[in-house]
């Protein structure tokens, strides 16, 4: 398989507490410059800058949707729409200092022709695949909330 | 206390000629975001992807831990420039992270920057979640 390879540039200024940093898409350029500091980061969720569990929050999101509609397609029933929310939890464990503890993920799909069993092992499937779901699996949990919407 | 981030996908269609949006976040920094199979696999065409935005995850949190560590060894930064670059295999999953960082740094030297940039690279909280990939890299190296 061909091996794909992302790249993405930062430029930071200052000491943490009170430094500046800037993230850019360098591969794609879809997005540029995000500001994102230490008070973002821990700060309520009412932050305007982005952090980096913000954008992990964003990668598990897609690469989700990605494999379930996937997965969907196998059955052929591919969806009419998925939205998938990721909520990625980071909190201070004794001894390790900050890790991500979780991500959380709900999902609503609009699938014509599945039904319950079919969906929820198409689900299944979906988690064993989505690559970041994989790798978070091995020091934090995925908990994933799948409905099953009538169309 | 916990600290929690979310983001929202909403994608449309079979995976190969379907079409997501990652919603606008929360914090409102970025969003709305094109992805599609086709971009992830193949050329980017201007879209993000899920390894774009680990690279973009990694390389903020590894220059942030830096930064902290530099500090706390009282030769505080400059300025850091990070990159990370995620190789991801269809089928396979992420193969490998290269993290990269030059940075302007008073009063320290090379041996003992490399020092601070490993250890960043260990303890930041993406390196930890991502520990799983099978390999990531390191070039740490003081601006000339």
């Amino acid at each position: 398989m061909p091996r794909i390879t992302r790249d993405a540039e930062v430029t930071w200024e200052g000491s943490s507490a009170k430094g500046r940093g800037s993230i850019t898409a360098a591969s794609s350029g879809a997005f540029a410059g995000l500001p994102y500091s230490e008070p973002s980061r821990i700060a309520a969720a009412d932050a305007t800058e982005t952090s980096p569990e913000e954008l992990l929050a964003a990668a598990h999101a897609a690469c989700f949707a990605m494999s379930l509609a996937a997965e969907l397609t196998r059955d052929r029933t591919p969806p009419e729409r998925l939205d998938v929310r990721a909520t990625v939890v980071v909190d201070e464990v004794e001894g390790q200092g900050h890790r991500v503890v979780a991500s959380e993920l709900e999902v609503r799909a609009r699938v014509r022709g599945s039904d319950d069993a079919a969906f929820a092992d198409a689900t299944r499937r979906a988690d064993a695949g989505c690559t970041f779901s994989a790798l978070v699996r091995a020091s934090a949990t995925v908990a994933i909330d799948a409905t099953l919407e009538v169309s | 206390m916990a600290t929690e981030r979310s983001a929202t996908t909403t994608w449309r269609g079979d995976l190969m000629s379907g079409e997501g949006t990652i919603d606008a976040v929360p914090s409102g920094a970025f969003g709305p975001l094109d992805v599609s199979w086709a971009s992830r696999a193949e050329e980017p065409e201007g879209k993000t992807s899920p390894e774009e935005l680990i690279a973009a995850a990694h390389s903020a949190c590894f220059a942030m831990a830096l930064s902290h560590g530099l500090a706390g060894g009282g030769t505080p930064a400059e300025e850091l420039r990070t990159s990370a670059t995620v190789t991801f295999v269809p089928g396979t999953g992420i193969t490998s992270i290269a993290l990269a960082v030059e940075g302007r740094v008073p009063g320290i030297d090379e041996a003992a920057f490399r020092t601070a940039a490993e250890a960043a690279k260990e303890g930041c909280p993406v390196s930890t979640a991502l520990a799983a990939v099978p390999e990531i890299t390191l070039d740490a190296r003081l601006a000339g």
